[in-house]
């Protein structure tokens, strides 16, 4: 009895902590730059985010978010710019709409594909038809019959 | 049937693959078409390197303009500074203006390195890399080529040769005639 009620409180202790921290609050200035830059490739960085990177032009592009969400811009006009100058590569995860979006696309199709296959095997019980003998091969088996029989008497 | 499917599905996959192959390896690595190109090149203002005033980009509008960004640092920029030299001298009576732009370093290094290397075109200072990163700037050194009509209409990146400058050059004067 003692125990279950352990057990209780336990679980009643982490769904409150976890409530608590998923609780909704308003984003900070730097919560957002942090969330945006992270989102962002360092263009001069080997698959870094220009959050984690610590080159110059990273710093540039993080001081040029942090001036933008000062002046009120949302996350997607942030973005916008970024991918006017540069394209959807300087985008982390390439986004779904778009031609790199494909990358999110070919394992799913692969997949899709697969299940299909799979599907199709299991309907058919794995049996493939028997290949026809070819003529030559039916002339051999007629020859090999009579001579077997010839043997036999 | 069901090898059949899987036959067309590997000989498509094959195609698909070949075929993106060969696209991506007839691209020009030194050309990669970012967002700016074949869009209205960034404005921008800028101070002189020398300290002689701003110069905007619509101070040049009608003109053709080619865009260079280079730094003291960068050695390819070293490499293709004769290129630019000479290319600059043969247009620097004419319509196209050549602008350099100094990226990622200090003022006195930057003007040091135009004199040292007789960088008698007009070069500024970018000095929060706003402008570098509103074209879209991986690295020095890198080339963008405006036509009159303010439109960016090509990009070299790395270092870049008289031939290839000159052949940008020439198209965008063709254009500009043409109007």
């Amino acid at each position: 009895m003692k125990a279950r009620i352990l057990i209780a409180v336990a679980v009643l202790a982490l769904a409150g902590a976890l409530v608590f921290a998923a609780r909704p609050h308003e984003t900070t200035a730097d919560e957002r730059v942090d969330q945006i830059t992270t989102e962002l490739r360092c263009p001069v960085c080997q698959g870094l985010s220009v959050k984690d990177s610590t080159s110059e032009t990273a710093r540039q592009m993080r001081d040029l978010v942090a001036q933008r969400v000062r002046e009120g811009k949302t996350d997607a006009e942030i973005e916008a710019e970024f991918r006017s100058a540069y394209g959807d590569w300087i985008f982390l995860s390439p986004p779904v709409a778009s031609w790199s979006g494909l990358v999110w696309l070919v394992p799913l199709a692969a997949l899709a594909g697969g299940l299909v296959l799979v599907t199709a095997r299991l309907r058919t019980g794995g049996a493939t038809e028997p290949a026809e003998p070819t003529s030559t091969q039916v002339a051999a088996l007629r020859e090999r019959v009579a001579r077997e029989e010839a043997a036999e008497g | 049937m069901l090898a059949r499917i899987v036959r067309v599905i590997v000989v498509v996959a094959i195609l698909g693959l070949v075929v993106t192959l060969a696209l991506a390896f007839r691209r020009d690595p030194h050309d990669i078409r970012t967002g700016t190109v074949n869009k209205p090149a960034p404005a921008f203002t800028l101070q002189r390197l020398d300290g002689s005033g701003q110069i905007s980009l619509a101070d040049l509008s009608g003109k053709v303009v080619v865009v260079n960004f280079f730094a003291s640092w960068c050695l390819p920029c070293i490499q293709e500074n004769p290129a630019l030299v000479r290319v600059y001298e043969r247009y620097r009576s004419s319509d196209v203006v050549m602008l350099g732009v100094n990226f990622q370093e200090s003022r006195e290094n930057g003007l040091a390195y135009v004199q040292r290397m007789g960088m008698a075109w007009t070069t500024v200072a970018d000095d929060d890399g706003r402008v570098a990163l509103s074209y879209g700037v991986f690295g020095p050194p890198e080339t963008f080529f405006i036509g009159s009509d303010g439109i960016v209409a090509g990009r070299h990146i790395g270092p870049i040769d008289e031939e290839t400058l000159v052949t940008a050059i020439e198209k965008l004067r063709g254009q500009a005639s043409s109007r």
